[in-house]
């Protein structure tokens, strides 16, 4: 019935789906694909406590969607039970019951999701004794109380299940009417082949999610068995990859950087120890690394994105006007100025010619330092490049609107290998222009090694307090937490950057990160609930960054 | 009377979720200054004026805009024919009658302009008027509210600890599920299950809030969907119109609300 060769690939909807599964249910659990299975159309979901797996291909949105917003009934409404010692037909059935309740439940809160639900329940009543021909019809009759089977059992089933639906609130009904009817079921000559039984219909998981196995079952002996769903996974791959820097040390380590670029120590700088409540003093040495450089960013950005950032920045920098009062020259007359000038002649006083006013566009008092993160961990994929590949997109499409409108910024890179190589690559300082030598620094950047955040960010500090202007923000981007490979305790690091947060905020510089993974509760111990601007999706950083910045400053 | 026309004749309809209305009655007792602060669309101006209704005072409004002087606040000289006329501000007028003075978004006005309610909100309860040569010393019915949305994320909008600290606050969120369809159901003129639907689906954008939404749907979004429902549009149809579009540009948000506002109809 569902057609194979889908047209709808997870990929290119899951971030509209995982904001639907959050628009309907309060929890956005990360969305994976199943993989490693055969025949697609017996592909079911799964879930877990962290995950929802979907097919990679599926033939529509709305088969996505009612999956999710089915999964999404059983994470807002399903405990899971025991699993041991209960038979396979028992679970099977129990199953079913609880798919028909937490439906209902989510239905009364939802009612449109009837409309979603129901194209897919499309059994017809037949006099097939087959098991999987009467657990589809059951699903459909406690799904459907309008549907007449003609079946003993599957009547039954609907008329105790529709009988008390105040009953439904708890979640042993399912255990008792499910335990019934798989007694019904088991005392019927109908044979019922566990292991390759597949739940029906299609949008619905495979039910592994309901159970808890104590241990692991049993290696599966076909691909379908639907106990392999609740094998837990050994390796979360993506779960565990980022982040990881001090765990896998970069093969070409310090040599490369320095035959590439020159190194000069310019600052140390304490560290807090959390333990002690003290600084140690002259703790981390900060080295200079101006970047080599490389070949010109490759792909030129998206000029409607080109477009978007200059607009917005431009718009940011117009937008706010500054009235010149008592001016000799001007738009309009300044009231006030006239008002004094004819009081002055009528007592005979020399009146002030200066009587008009006009609006000017305000400079804007203010420094920014774009700093990021360019760790090891920055190599990861993402979109069609790396993390850092869609940083230094960002940081370009940002800095030459920035430029243009005249905006005082600074645009550098930081990492580290330990305490006393904490290396600092300035892309562009304050006072030099954003031009072809910025941009091949900015292209040379490379991401390795480890992220010790606190001594970038004292750095940035002693950079922005040499500014002129009134308000001073430091933009960190970070695609995780710090750490480094000689600080075992990863509380060290993060309260250190956290102080050093703090040390900044006392010399009225604002510090505010960009968060692109990682854990948000260490985001925002080091920074501050407010200043934690978490996306979503790395790949849209380069859309997001120039609009967070305008926030920022507007 | 100078303050007629800024008189409340009707109750202005207003639903308490909480303690607020007492809590405002003690604050007015003793006329200190009160902060509300809120999510943009929750009820803080309907609060007010609600509150004037009750007290029986004046309200005098304010929006502030980063435009907004301290003399557009408090008042200036007039050129006329036969010499200079004062002219006081809204917040003279104020002070100067025994109003309650409302600034509505006061994050948006100038540091600058913020500190000439400075004297007023202390002891002093006086408004020097510098060009006048005058000092004002509040009439005794005088009271300041103001009102700011804490959610702008601009490190540049936020208000001085200086003027912070000059006032007792009162927090507002978004109503209680029953609460607020009670009132979609009063404003919209719609049925009490129909406003439920509404509110189911305000959920679902709030439930948006930190994953693409700045801010989930206001409860005045949902009272323009349910107007938009009683004059007999289809409510998938009102709720796109007054809730989904205006919210977001984002074409992915944009289709996993609209799905979801299906789910709730």
């Amino acid at each position: 019935m569902d057609g194979v060769g889908g047209d709808i690939a997870l990929a290119d909807v899951e971030r509209r789906l995982r904001a639907y599964g959050a628009a309907l249910w309060g929890s956005d659990p990360p969305l994976r694909p199943l993989v490693g299975e055969g025949d697609p159309a017996a592909q079911r979901p799964r879930f877990d406590a962290d995950l929802v797996r979907l097919p990679v291909v599926w033939p529509s949105l709305d088969l996505y969607r009612a999956a999710l917003a089915h999964v999404g009934a059983h994470r807002m409404f399903s405990r899971p039970w025991p699993a041991k010692g209960l038979k396979p037909l028992l679970t099977i059935v129990v199953s079913l019951v609880e798919d028909a309740r937490v439906e209902h439940l989510a239905m009364r809160r939802l009612p449109g999701l009837r409309r979603l639900w129901a194209p897919f329940h499309r059994v017809e009543p037949s006099p097939s004794l087959m098991a999987a021909d009467l657990l589809e019809r059951l699903a459909r009759a406690l799904f459907d109380p309008g549907f007449r089977d003609g079946n003993a059992w599957v009547d039954k089933g609907q008329r105790l299940f529709f009988e008390r639906p105040e009953r439904w609130d708890d979640s042993g009904f399912s255990l008792r009417l499910g335990g019934d009817l798989a007694g019904d079921l088991g005392k019927t000559r109908v044979q019922v082949n566990a292991r390759g039984h597949r739940v029906d219909p299609v949008y619905r998981d495979d039910n592994g999610g309901l159970w808890l196995y104590d241990t692991p079952p049993e290696p599966p002996r076909d691909a379908d068995d639907p106990l392999e769903a609740v094998r837990p996974e050994p390796v979360e791959e993506e779960g565990h990859r980022r982040n990881a820097p001090s765990q896998t040390p970069p093969a070409p380590a310090p040599l490369a950087v320095a035959e590439t670029a020159a190194l000069r120590p310019v600052a140390r700088y304490p560290e807090w120890d959390h333990r002690i409540g003290l600084h140690r003093p002259d703790f981390v040495q900060v080295i200079e690394a101006v970047p080599e450089h490389g070949p010109p960013l490759l792909a030129p950005a998206d000029p409607r994105l080109v477009q978007r950032v200059r607009a917005l920045v431009h718009h940011a920098v117009v937008a706010r006007p500054e009235r010149l009062r008592r001016q000799r020259e001007g738009d309009a007359l300044d009231l006030d100025a006239c008002v004094a000038a004819s009081a002055a002649r009528r007592q005979g006083h020399a009146p002030d010619t200066r009587v008009y006013r006009r609006v000017r566009r305000r400079g804007r008092d203010l420094s920014v330092l774009l700093l990021l993160d360019a760790s090891h961990s920055t190599n990861d994929p993402a979109g069609d490049g790396t993390v850092l590949d869609l940083e230094r997109r960002s940081a370009d499409l940002l800095a030459g609107p920035l430029a243009a409108a005249g905006d005082r910024f600074a645009l550098a890179a930081f990492r580290s290998d330990g305490r006393e190589a904490v290396h600092w690559l300035p892309v562009k300082r304050f006072a030099e222009p954003y031009d072809a030598a910025a941009r091949g620094r900015l292209a040379g950047l490379d991401g390795r090694w480890s992220t010790r955040m606190g001594a970038a960010i004292r750095h940035a500090g002693a950079a922005l307090s040499a500014q002129p202007t009134l308000r001073r923000l430091l933009l960190l981007v970070t695609d995780g937490e710090p750490s480094d490979i000689d600080c075992p305790d990863p509380r060290h690091l993060v309260e250190d950057a956290r102080k050093a947060v703090r040390e900044l905020a006392g010399r009225g510089i604002d510090v505010v990160c960009v968060a692109l993974g990682g854990d948000p509760h260490t985001h925002h111990r080091i920074f501050g609930r407010r200043n934690v601007l978490p996306v979503d999706r790395v790949e849209r950083l380069p859309d997001i960054l120039p609009a967070v910045y305008v926030r920022l400053t507007g | 009377m100078a303050l007629h026309s800024y008189r409340i004749a009707r109750e202005p309809y207003y639903r308490p979720a909480g303690d607020e209305i007492a809590l405002f009655e003690a604050a007015h007792a003793d006329r200190l200054p009160v902060m509300l602060k809120g999510p943009t669309g929750c009820g803080k101006t309907r609060f007010v004026e609600h509150m004037a209704w009750r007290l029986g005072r004046p309200l005098v409004t304010v929006a502030c805009n980063e435009d907004l002087t301290a003399s557009d606040l408090v008042g200036r000289y007039l050129l006329e024919a036969e010499g200079t006329v004062w002219q006081d501000g809204p917040l003279t007028l104020a002070v100067r009658h025994g109003a309650i003075c409302y600034l509505d978004e006061i994050v948006e006005a100038r540091a600058d302009t913020t500190v000439v309610i400075h004297p007023l909100t202390d002891d002093r309860r006086a408004l020097p008027l510098d060009k006048r040569n005058e000092l004002l010393t509040a009439h005794p019915d005088f009271q300041l509210v103001v009102a700011y949305n804490p959610g702008y994320q601009s490190v540049a909008k936020d208000l001085k600890e200086s003027t912070k600290q000059r006032f007792a606050a009162l927090e507002f969120g978004y109503p209680a599920a029953p609460v607020e369809a009670g009132i979609v159901a009063h404003e919209a003129g719609i049925d009490p299950a129909m406003a439920r639907r509404v509110v189911a689906v305000a959920e679902r954008s709030r439930n948006l809030r930190g994953r693409g939404l700045e801010e989930g749907a206001s409860t005045r979004m949902l009272i323009h969907a349910g107007r938009l429902i009683a004059r007999g549009v289809a409510p998938e149809a009102a709720c796109r119109m007054a809730i989904v579009l205006p919210l977001t540009d984002d074409p992915d948000l944009r289709d996993a609300l609209a799905a979801a506002v299906g789910a709730c109809f």
